[in-house]
C-alpha cells in the first residue's frame, strides 16, 4: 500500500500553470528528492500536499484515504509534517514551545498533554543540536538554526510522510553532509517517508535520496532511482546544464 | 503549581485594592473605576493579546452585557419568590446575547483577517445600535431605565447596596476570574495554538491547529468576560441603558489602552495598564479638568514609546533570569 498517491494533479495560478498533471506515488519510508529549477513547481506540490492549497484537477490520497478536500489542520494529524523554504518559526515562543506545538498537534493530537510535549520537543531539540537555544525566542534564530528547529518541529509531529523544502539551502557542505546522515539515521529509526526538496545542492541528492523525481515547468520529467535519474541526458540538460558530478 | 505563580501577584494586587476601597473613607468610587478597567483590560486581553487580533467591535459584548442584565431585571423584578435570582437571570441574559453575538461576529469576522476583521466589527457594533433605535427594540433610543424596578423587588436600602457595592464587587470577582482564565489558556494547548495563530496562522494550520477553533474559544471567553463586566459595571451599577451610551467605540479604544500600556498578551499587563490608565485619568480629571484629554493622550503616546511591549514586557525583560520571572509574565 502507497502511503501517499497524487494522481494528476493540476494546479493553476492565474494563467499560470503551476503544476501540469503530476502523478507521484511515495511508499512508506522512502527518501525521495524532488529537484527543479526555480519556479518548477515544487512549493507549489507540497503545498498541494500539505493541504495550503486545493489541486484544480487531480486526487490525493494517503494510506488509501481520499484527503484531496481535508482541510491541512486536519491532515497534518494524521501524519504529515513540513518544513518552509523560508523558515516560519513563531517567533515570539520559544523553541522548545515552537517544537512542543509540533509534539501537540502532530499525529500525537490528543495523546499527549502540554508538559509531555514538552519533554518530546526537548528530545528533538537534542537530536538537531539546539540544546543550548532551547528557551530563546525562535526569531532570535540564525537562518540554519531556523531551519533545524523547523526539522525539530516537524519530526515532534511524529510524521509518516516528512515534506521539506530545501532543507539545506544555503548551507555548508559540512552541515549538508551531517544533515544528509541525520536523515538517514532519522529515517531508519522511525521508518518516515522523506521527501526533500533540493535546488541546487546536488551533493544532499545523490547522499540523501533513493530516488529522484524532476521537475520542470510544472511537469514531472523524471522519476527514477537516484542513479539513474541524475545520468538522464534531460535532466543534465534542464537541470543546471551542467553533468551532475561537477558539484559533487 | 508552579506555573500558575504569576497569578498570586495579580491576585494580590485586586486584593489590596479591595480592601483601599473597602477600609478607606471615600476610596470605593476610584477603585472601582480601576478594577473596571482591569476587568476589561484583562478579558480582552483574552482574545486579542493572544491572537494579535484587534477587535475594535469588543464594546457590543459590554453593551450587550448590559442590556441582558437590563432586560432580566425589568422583566422579572414583579416576581418577589425570585428574590436575588432576578440578577442571576440578567447575569444569563447578558451572557446568552453576548453568546449569540460572539458566534454570529466570529462566523463572519474570524474568516476575515487584519483590517478587514476590525472593520466588521465595527460594522455590527453599528447595526446592532441602529436596530436597536430604528426598530425601537429593547426601549429604542429611550433605553430601558430600571431603578424603579430594583426598588420594587429588593426595597430602597438594598438597592443602594447593590448598585453601590455590589456591583463593583462583582466586577473584582470578575477581574479574578478572567485572570484566571487567561493563565488557564496561557498553560493549555489553546496558549499554544494562539501563539500559533498570532505569528502565523497558514504555518499553524499546517501544523495541525484548527485555528478557527481556537480564535472562536477565547473570543468567546473574552466576550463573555466583557458581557459580565457589562452587566454589572454598567447595568446593576447605574441601572439604565441607553444604545448611544453603550455601543460607543470609545470604550473599546480604552481597553486597546490599557491592554498595550501593560503589555499584550501578558498576564500582569492589563493590571498594572488598567491601573495606570485608570489613577491617570481620575488624578487629570481631578487637577486639570476639561484639560485632561490634551495630556493625556501624550502621556499615553510617550509610555507605549519608551514600552513598545507594554510596562509589564519591559519589567518582564528585565526579570529574565531573576527569581521574579516566573511570578511576572
Ligand atoms: N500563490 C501563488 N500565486 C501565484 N503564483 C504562484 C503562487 N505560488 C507559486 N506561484 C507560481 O507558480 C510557479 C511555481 O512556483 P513554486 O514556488 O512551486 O516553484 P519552486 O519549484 O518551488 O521554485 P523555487 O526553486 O523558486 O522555490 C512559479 O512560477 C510561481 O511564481
Ligand atoms: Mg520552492
Amino acid at each position: 500500500m502507497a502511503l501517499l498517491k497524487l494522481e494528476n494533479i493540476t494546479k493553476t495560478f492565474g494563467g499560470l500553470m503551476a503544476l501540469n498533471d503530476v502523478s507521484l506515488e511515495i511508499e512508506h519510508g522512502e527518501l525521495i528528492a524532488i529537484v527543479g529549477p526555480n519556479g518548477a513547481g515544487k512549493t507549489t506540490l507540497f503545498n498541494i500536499i500539505s493541504g495550503v492549497y486545493r489541486p484544480d484537477k487531480g486526487k490525493i490520497i494517503f494510506e488509501e484515504r481520499d484527503i484531496t478536500r481535508m482541510p491541512a489542520y486536519k491532515r497534518a494529524p494524521l501524519g504529515f509534517g513540513r518544513t518552509f523554504q523560508i523558515p516560519r518559526p513563531f517567533n515570539s515562543a520559544t523553541v522548545r514551545e515552537n517544537v512542543a506545538v509540533g509534539a501537540m498537534f502532530g499525529s500525537l493530537a490528543g495523546k499527549v498533554s502540554v508538559d509531555d510535549s514538552l519533554e518530546i520537543a526537548d528530545r528533538y531539540i537534542e537530536l538537531v543540536g539546539l540544546e543550548a537555544h532551547k528557551d530563546k525566542e525562535a526569531g532570535s534564530l540564525t537562518p540554519v538554526e531556523k531551519k533545524m528547529m523547523e526539522m525539530a518541529r516537524a519530526l515532534a509531529m511524529k510524521p509518516k510522510l516528512l515534506l521539506m523544502d530545501e532543507a539545506m539551502a544555503g548551507m555548508h557542505p559540512k552541515d549538508i553532509d551531517e544533515m544528509v546522515r541525520f536523515l538517514k539515521k532519522i529515517k531508519e529509526k522511525e521508518n518516515i517517508a522523506v521527501v526533500s526538496m533540493v535546488e541546487h545542492v546536488m551533493r544532499a541528492v545523490v547522499g540523501l535520496a533513493e530516488r529522484v523525481m524532476v521537475m520542470h515547468q510544472g511537469s514531472k520529467l523524471v522519476d527514477a532511482k537516484t542513479e539513474e535519474a541524475l545520468t538522464e541526458p534531460r535532466v543534465i540538460e534542464v537541470y543546471l546544464g551542467r553533468p551532475p558530478d561537477e558539484s559533487k | 503549581m508552579v506555573k500558575y505563580y504569576p497569578l498570586i501577584p495579580v491576585l494580590a494586587i485586586y486584593l489590596v485594592m479591595f480592601l483601599i476601597g473597602f477600609y478607606i473613607e471615600g476610596m470605593w468610587q476610584m477603585v472601582a473605576l480601576l478594577a473596571f478597567y482591569c476587568a476589561l483590560g484583562q478579558s480582552w486581553n483574552i482574545f486579542m493579546g493572544m491572537t494579535g487580533y484587534v477587535d475594535f467591535g469588543y464594546v457590543t459584548f459590554i453593551a450587550l452585557g448590559t442590556y441582558g442584565m437590563a432586560l432580566g431585571i425589568s422583566y422579572t423584578h414583579q416576581y418577589e419568590w425570585l428574590g436575588i435570582g432576578i440578577i442571576f437571570i440578567g447575569l444569563i441574559l447578558a451572557l446568552f446575547l453576548a453568546s449569540l453575538s460572539a458566534l454570529l461576529e466570529s462566523f463572519i469576522a474570524l474568516r476575515l483577517r487584519g483590517a478587514y476583521f476590525a472593520i466588521a466589527c465595527i460594522g455590527i457594533n453599528e447595526g446592532l445600535k441602529h436596530f436597536i433605535e430604528g426598530a425601537r427594540i429593547w426601549g429604542g433610543s429611550d433605553g430601558i431605565i430600571f431603578y424603579g424596578a430594583l426598588i420594587q423587588a429588593f426595597g430602597r436600602e438594598t438597592s443602594n447596596h447593590l448598585t453601590a457595592f455590589w456591583a463593583d464587587f462583582a466586577v473584582f470577582i470578575i477581574a479574578a476570574l478572567a485572570a484566571i482564565l487567561n493563565i488557564y489558556y496561557m498553560r493549555s494547548k489553546i496558549g499554544y495554538a494562539l501563539t500559533a495563530v498570532r505569528e502565523d496562522e497558514d504555518a499553524a494550520k499546517v501544523m495541525g491547529i484548527n485555528t478557527t477553533k481556537y480564535k472562536t474559544i477565547a473570543f468567546l471567553t473574552s466576550g463573555l468576560l466583557g458581557a459580565a463586566v457589562g452587566a454589572f459595571a454598567w447595568g446593576v451599577k447605574l441601572a439604565h441603558v441607553y444604545p448611544g451610551d453603550v455601543f460607543v467605540i470609545h470604550y473599546t479604544i480604552e481597553c486597546i489602552v490599557v491592554v498595550l500600556l501593560g503589555g499584550a498578551g501578558t498576564l500582569l499587563g492589563p493590571v498594572v495598564g488598567g491601573l495606570v490608565y485608570g489613577l491617570s485619568k481620575y488624578w487629570l480629571a481631578v487637577v486639570l479638568p476639561g484639560f485632561q484629554l490634551l495630556v493625556f493622550a501624550p502621556i499615553i503616546i510617550i509610555i507605549i514609546v519608551v514600552f513598545p511591549e507594554g510596562i509589564i514586557g519591559f519589567v518582564k525583560q528585565k526579570t529574565k533570569s531573576t527569581p521574579l520571572a516566573r511570578y511576572i509574565i
